[in-house]
């Protein structure tokens, strides 16, 4: 059933139009994958024609989808990919039925899923086809299961039986199902929540699953489990998948076809081969440039897509405020997708909504047109700015049962970091990486271990949620104004405050908004405003662009570039990703369950990674064109870390050692610099150092 | 993920039979966890769940109308002495009058032949203004022990809270009593004898908000600021606790006005002559058979301004909520 279905055809189209929805609610139960409500449909799962669908808030009604055209062929995977505020989400919860009744949608055109009119049908054959025919994945499945009940009976709700429901969950890799079946969602790690998600969702065996960026809230080893388990999903069962995300990389890992949503409308479709490979319009042009990869130039500021201008005159395309390549029809027409390649391909059809798409495809990419960064000042070696030797951080918690347990967040950690050097620490979630930075800021004063550095306002950081880092109900210049000394005028004040938000690229008018009026890479601007003000010594970043649209998380990067450059600022940049860290790192430390286990410069170590979890790491990122092989297992409980080497029982090189030795990485440098010079060495924590 | 729509809790079951998705805080009943100022709102906040409970437009006007009928009771109340017919202490007409007979006494007489109206005028300008005062000086003593206790922790709050519950723990209505009866009577007893019993409940409530407000990321975020510790607790805390503050109180000053009456029906209040709602009900309640409308009126302006004053509550809050 893993065949691509072939473009429909109007005959068909027809024939699923006049489908009697009656047929749903009289079609056999679940278990057999070979139903079809009508017999022409057989090639068609959803069907959307002219789509519109506008919603109600705060009694104001604006439209969030225009006119968008899908057709979703039996077991095919469709990835729907845009920017937040792109409509992707609002069209699958249209998919499934599941606006909220409260913001009062109306929906105009046609929706067709699973044989059944979403449109006219009546709640109860929309519980029925979301019980037999859909499956839904959503992003966060802490929040989607219910925490009060068992999960496996939550699978058997939708399954039917408890044996079907242990089947279900052996069958999509959980582990031990007949013990998980009686665990309650927080006792389960965040991969195996997602995949108690999809149990349910292929539940029944349905036609459609919508997985609702599946992986965003997951690891990046785990993100690759999962993806490929919906691929395997679909190629056993033959249900089509409509994966949302806002990530061309993890699109392109499984999706056959690729839809590039912009503003509610389709600007870009065909298959995934096609829109990566020869993108037609500016849009997906961009989504690719911004993407980082690990072989992003670092040399020079990453290219991003112009900021979205607001308020901009909503007549004619949509992306026509952010296109470099805009002309005056541009403002004038929407554009209509048209056919982007030959008609006989054999692909099958590539459209894209841009009325320049012939002629773009010589231009060159923006990239190269960009100066490259002025070179670092040269550090100053010898003495560090931060010394931490032997951090031991843990902290009383309660574990999954209720009882008392110590959480060892750091387990000995030893880094240094020399004046205006910018190091990057890279970790799953669990790893300490984030509990090291609040060490450093003095924000956590519960370890052990020798920390020497600077202190106070010497020491300034910026929070991954910018949003929830500013105050509320403070004005942008009273957060500006009370990081200056309180006796300096006022009128100094706000000179000094001028001048910081023109070097982090915000207009004066940001001065008199509060932190809720800005967007979200405005305020992580404010952030690094308000850390910059009076220059630090070290800024700490804990993962300031992981919430952020790629293209804006490219600006607040390069904005961390800038300053650090400008103000000679050390930076210690927490993040989970490996393509982020590259750009901001001089160097880049690894930490697995509390420890460091490879740091050394950032080419070394995603070039040549001598530790198996990194590895891992580096081979799970996301990128187009490339087979992710994902690593087995689950990270391991920072409640009960193994004994040796934390990564032992899902290292593929393991020795029988490895379970009882601890290896420090300042002892093991590796690689063909052995030198005395910190910066410079490559250090990993494994027995067998990379010679595997 | 900052998609215009965002699931609010569980899916809802396949089956339609699981339990119903958790209702939005806003909507339970009383203080209204969900005020805390939190992020952006999103369709699930704006938006109470079933739809029909919406911020209509009948809505918002019958809010703005009970809050407008307050405020016009306390210009009454402020201007009561000036408003009152006739003097609310001398006896000038014939005793026992009833309602609507007399155009010069339109609520009657009371007893010893007392102008009704003026009494209950100026027996409401105690009532509502004292009820005014007990809650402003509450909120204030309660807000700065639960800001201090919440913002320290440890010993501090440990104190300040264990010392708050023994007050919780006492009966509020006995207390008022006893230590209105060992103060003896008389209006600034009256408020001692209130406030001691009230204002625990606020710092209760102020130092969970903090609590809360402690534990998101800006406070800390202004602590590395090098933000001093005041200046925080009073720019970064404090403001995201007046919201919870202002419902609080505007939802629990019929209670006050009720405690009030009912510490003056028991013979607390202000000493015989002065006009007070209560004690005038419980001094009519002899002539109930003989001449019902003396306890009556007075017992009835008690009822609506309570009654008032916890719908206009309802409003304040309906306002503050739709605001975020």
């Amino acid at each position: 059933m893993d065949v691509v279905a072939p473009p429909l055809t109007e005959a068909r189209h027809g024939a699923l139009t006049e489908a009697p929805a009656e047929a749903l609610a009289a079609a056999p139960t679940a278990g057999s994958a070979d139903v079809a409500p009508t017999a022409g449909s057989a090639d068609v799962v959803a069907r959307l024609r002219g789509l519109d669908v506008s919603l109600e808030r705060n009694g104001v009604r604006s439209q969030i989808l225009h006119g968008v055209d899908l057709e979703i062929g039996r077991g095919e995977i469709v990835g729907i990919v845009g920017e937040s505020g792109s409509g992707k989400s609002v069209m699958s919860m249209a998919m499934l039925g599941l606006l909220p009744p409260s913001s009062r949608p109306r929906i105009d055109g046609s929706l067709e899923v699973a044989g059944l009119d979403l449109r006219t049908a009546s709640a109860q054959q929309l519980r029925e086809a979301r019980r037999r025919r859909l499956g839904v994945v959503f992003q966060d499945p802490m929040t989607s299961l219910n925490p009060t009940m068992h999960v496996g009976t939550q699978v058997a709700e939708k399954a039917g039986s408890a044996q079907e429901a242990i089947r279900l969950m052996r069958a999509v890799g959980i582990p031990q199902p007949e013990r998980r079946y009686r665990s309650y969602p927080h006792e389960l790690s965040g991969g195996l929540r997602q995949r108690v998600m999809i149990a349910m969702a292929i539940a029944g065996d349905p036609e459609l699953v919508v997985a609702d960026e599946p992986t965003t809230a997951l690891d990046v080893t785990v993100q690759a489990q999962v993806l490929t388990l919906l691929a395997g999903m679909r190629d056993q069962l033959g249900c089509s998948i409509v994966l949302i995300t806002h990530d061309l990389g993890v699109a392109a890992q499984i999706a056959d076809r690729i839809a590039v949503m912009y503003r509610g409308r389709i600007v870009e479709t065909g298959t995934t081969r096609q829109v990566l490979e020869s993108p037609r319009h500016p849009y997906t042009r961009g989504l690719l440039g911004s993407r980082l990869s690990l072989d992003s130039d670092r040399s020079r500021p990453l290219w991003a897509l112009p900021a979205e201008t607001p308020g901009a005159v909503l007549t004619g395309c949509p992306f026509a405020s952010r296109c470099r390549d805009v002309v005056d029809a541009c403002h004038t027409d929407v554009p209509a997708l048209r056919a982007a390649s030959a008609p006989d391909d054999a692909e099958g059809p590539h459209l894209a909504a841009c009325l320049r798409q012939a002629e773009l495809e010589a231009v060159e990419s923006a990239h190269d047109r960009l100066p490259p960064l002025p070179p670092l000042p040269a550090a100053q070696r010898g003495a560090p700015l931060v010394q931490a030797a032997d951090l031991e951080c843990a902290f009383q918690v309660r574990d999954e049962r209720g009882r008392k347990a110590r959480l060892s967040a750091l387990r000995g950690v030893t880094l240094d970091l020399q004046p205006g050097e910018s190091v990057a620490i890279v970790g799953e979630s669990g790893s300490g990486k984030s509990t090291l930075l609040r060490v450093a800021g003095q924000l956590e004063k519960r370890y052990t271990g020798a920390l020497r550095g600077p202190q106070g306002a010497d020491v300034q950081m910026v929070f991954q949620d910018a949003g929830s880092s500013l105050t509320p109900w403070l004005t942008i210049r009273e957060v500006l104004h009370e990081r200056l000394p309180r006796r300096t005028p006022t009128a100094a004040k706000e000179e000094q405050a001028l001048a910081i938000l023109d070097r982090v690229g915000l207009p004066a008018t940001v001065l008199d908004a509060l932190p809720g009026e800005l967007s979200g890479g405005q305020r992580q601007r404010v952030a690094l405003a308000r850390a910059t003000i009076v220059p630090p010594k070290v800024l700490l970043c804990d993962e300031p662009t992981s919430a952020l649209d790629v293209s804006v998380a490219a600006n607040v990067l390069n904005l961390i570039n800038q300053l650090r450059r400008d103000l000679g600022i050390a930076v210690m940049f927490v993040t989970h990703d490996l393509a982020v860290a590259r750009i901001i790192g001089d160097r880049i430390a690894v930490m697995y369950l509390g420890r460091i286990v490879e740091v050394g410069r950032a080419e070394d170590v995603i070039a040549t990674p001598r530790h198996p979890y990194t590895r891992n790491l580096v081979a799970a990122v996301p990128q187009p064109g490339r087979t992710v092989l994902p690593l087995a297992g689950e990270p391991a409980s920072a409640l009960d870390p193994p004994t040796g080497c934390a990564f032992h029982p899902r290292c593929p090189v393991a020795l029988p050692e490895c379970a009882s030795t601890v290896v420090g990485v300042q002892l093991a440098a590796v690689g063909d610099r052995p030198t005395n010079d910190v910066t410079l060495r490559h250090e990993v924590a494994c027995v067998r150092r990379g010679e595997f | 993920m900052a998609d215009v729509l965002v699931p609010a809790g569980p899916p809802p079951a396949p089956t339609g039979g699981g339990p119903a998705p958790a209702l939005s805080p806003a909507r339970s009943p009383g203080l209204s966890p969900g005020l805390s100022p939190g992020p952006a709102p999103r369709w699930r906040l704006t938006r109470r769940q079933g739809g029909s409970g919406a911020d209509s437009k009948a809505r918002r006007i019958g809010d703005w109308a009970l809050i407008g009928l307050l405020v016009l009771v306390t210009v009454i109340a402020v201007l009561a002495p000036a408003l009152a017919p006739h003097d609310p202490v001398q006896p000038i007409a014939v005793p026992k009058l009833p309602p609507f007979t007399d155009l010069d006494h339109i609520l009657g007489s009371d007893q010893i032949g007392r102008d009704t109206l003026s009494r209950v005028l100026v027996g409401l300008r105690t009532s509502w203004l004292l009820a005014l005062v007990v809650t402003a000086v509450g909120l204030l003593v309660g807000t700065i022990v639960g800001l201090v206790a919440g913002m320290f922790g440890g010993w501090v709050d440990a104190l300040l809270m264990r010392t708050t519950e023994v007050f919780l723990a006492l009966p509020s209505m006995l207390v008022a009593v006893a230590v209105a009866a060992a103060l003896g009577p008389g209006l600034f007893n009256t408020f001692l004898a209130v406030i001691v019993v009230w204002w625990p409940y606020y710092a209760r409530i102020i130092r969970g908000e903090v609590r809360g407000i402690m534990a998101r990321p800006h406070v800390e975020a202004a602590r590395m600021a090098g933000v001093g510790r005041m200046r925080v607790m009073w720019r970064h805390v404090l403001p995201g606790v007046v919201p919870t503050a202002v419902i609080t109180a505007s939802l629990d000053i019929g209670n006050v006005v009720m405690v009030l009456a009912s510490l003056s029906f028991l013979g607390m209040g202000q000493p015989a002559p002065a006009p007070e709602l209560g004690s005038d009900t419980s001094r009519g309640l002899v002539e109930i058979l003989d001449a019902w409308w003396i306890p009556l009126v007075p017992g009835l302006v008690v009822m609506l301004l309570s009654l008032l004053s916890n719908l206009a509550g309802d409003a304040v809050r309906n306002r503050l909520a739709h605001r975020r």
